[in-house]
């Protein structure tokens, strides 16, 4: 896929990205995979990573489920909310050209980059992902997984860097 | 030349153990962009670039760095913002 930069400042306040239709049509699958995992298991670690333990201590397992209660509702919420704003950009995509492009407000640049981050920990964390870039044999079980892994780090790496 | 003053220690009491402050520690972690990192303490904290950016590779080297620190209820705050926006974040009221 062309790797250039995606994401570029548009009218007003508005930042404009930039994608294939293959882009979008993956991009368009993410919400509905990522709510099944926000309301999925306890149990799956890749859940377990997007909400995490505030207490490292394992004694101090009062105050964490004080804490759990009072926030885990909203942090969810949040990600709810995320999807729902995403998944409305992603409707209003337009043709320009070979390229697909969003204006995107500063609102939902940000569930932008949340659900990008959100997808990347879920994907690396069913993958095992070390700092080490792994090389994949087309043939493994994890091929196609990993190149999405790839990619959406290096979408996610292109918005930061127009946000900082 | 006169001599030194004899200084009295203060007292350590309950009050000044208590009033120590929480710390927010943010863990590294093989899947955040350095870049990212640093984008969520500037955007989190405040934190200028520089430091952010201090912050991030202190993560990274070390595997974990202090973020910020403060009563309880800040720190839990601080934490929940952290892991809305993915980071591997705890706290802890050093002894």
């Amino acid at each position: 896929m062309p790797r250039w930069k995606r994401f570029r400042a548009g009218a007003g306040d508005t930042l404009v990205v930039s994608l294939t239709e293959e882009e979008l049509t993956l991009l368009r699958s993410l919400p509905e995979q990522m709510r099944a995992v926000f309301e999925g298991d306890n149990d799956d670690p890749a859940r377990a990573r997007l909400f995490p333990r505030a207490y490292l201590d394992p004694t101090a397992e009062s105050e964490e489920s004080e804490w759990q209660a009072l926030v885990h509702p909203s942090l969810l919420r949040e990600r709810l909310d995320a999807l729902e704003l995403i998944t409305a950009t992603l409707v209003r995509a337009s043709v320009n050209g070979d390229w697909w492009q969003i204006a995107l407000t500063p609102d939902e640049v940000q569930a932008w980059l949340g659900v990008l981050n959100d997808t990347r920990l879920v994907l690396g964390t069913k993958l095992g992902v070390t700092e080490e870039e792994r090389v994949l044999d087309p043939a493994d079980p994890d091929a196609g997984a990993y190149a999405m892994y790839q990619w959406l780090t290096w979408l996610q790496g292109d918005l930061v860097e127009a946000l900082l | 030349m006169t001599a030194p003053m004899e200084v009295q220690e203060p007292a350590v009491d309950d009050l000044t153990v208590t009033d120590k402050p929480w710390i927010v520690i943010v863990w590294n972690d093989p899947v955040n962009l350095m870049n990212y990192v640093v984008y969520v303490f500037q955007k989190l904290f405040g934190y200028s670039r520089k430091k952010a950016t201090r912050l991030m590779r202190q993560v990274h080297e070390e595997g974990k760095a202090v973020v910020s620190d403060g009563p309880i209820e800040q720190c839990e705050a601080d934490v929940a913002r952290l892991h809305a926006h993915g980071l591997w974040a705890t706290m802890e009221h050093p002894s």
